[in-house]
């Protein structure tokens, strides 16, 4: 028996997902950026990511849980990451929610903060029935 | 819940690294369950019980 349940392994647990994804994104503000003549966010933003997707890299060289961050096998890291990424969310439904109050406070509509705090209704919803239907 | 597997891997002569090595976790997820401060999941409980060849409920003591 396996300690981490292959079945479930996917290109998200892949060791490369968390520095792909940091490249990614490094290429989406470089194309953006210079797609709206803000050459410095671009390049600046650019850099930003490929350094980090590079510490990500060499710091799961040389630590444990940057290790487990990376390649998902640990049951207690991915733990951790749930629970930073839970304690994430609800920090920002928090803020969206707060935002949108103030927002309507001031007499606005309380865009995008209604759309935002509906996207994370919603996700949450489709995230609990899809929970259910699996198991 | 107290358990064992301290007592069980320093009678084999192992390290934390070389249990965490065979379990298929890391060093420091074995240090947490032997201070008790991680509970393991139920497949890595087992997998503890099975390389030392005891019952789960010899390596970890569900009413301590």
């Amino acid at each position: 028996m396996s300690t981490h349940d292959r079945c479930h392994r996917s290109w998200r647990h892949s060791r490369w997902m968390a520095p792909g994804l940091s490249l990614a994104i490094g290429v989406a503000y470089l194309a953006v950026g210079l797609a709206g003549g803000q050459t410095t966010f671009a390049w600046t933003g650019f850099a930003i990511m490929v350094v980090f997707a590079v510490a990500l890299v060499v710091s799961g060289r040389y630590s444990e849980t940057a290790k487990g961050l990376l390649d998902h096998r640990d049951e207690r890291i991915n733990a951790h990451d749930r629970d930073a990424a839970l304690l994430a969310g609800g920090a920002v439904i928090v803020a969206v929610i707060v935002m949108f109050c103030i927002e309507i406070a001031r007499g606005h509509d309380g865009s995008p903060y209604y759309q935002l705090g509906a996207l994370g209704g919603l996700v949450y919803l489709g995230a609990l029935l899809w929970q259910r239907w699996r198991r | 819940m107290k358990n064992a597997v301290r007592a069980l891997r320093t009678t084999r002569g192992l390290s934390q690294a070389d249990l965490g090595t065979a379990l298929g976790v890391s060093r420091q997820t074995v240090n947490s369950i032997e201070t008790g401060r991680y509970l393991p999941s139920l497949p890595l409980a087992i997998a503890i019980a099975r390389f030392f060849d005891q019952t789960v409920e010899e390596v970890f003591d569900v009413d301590a």
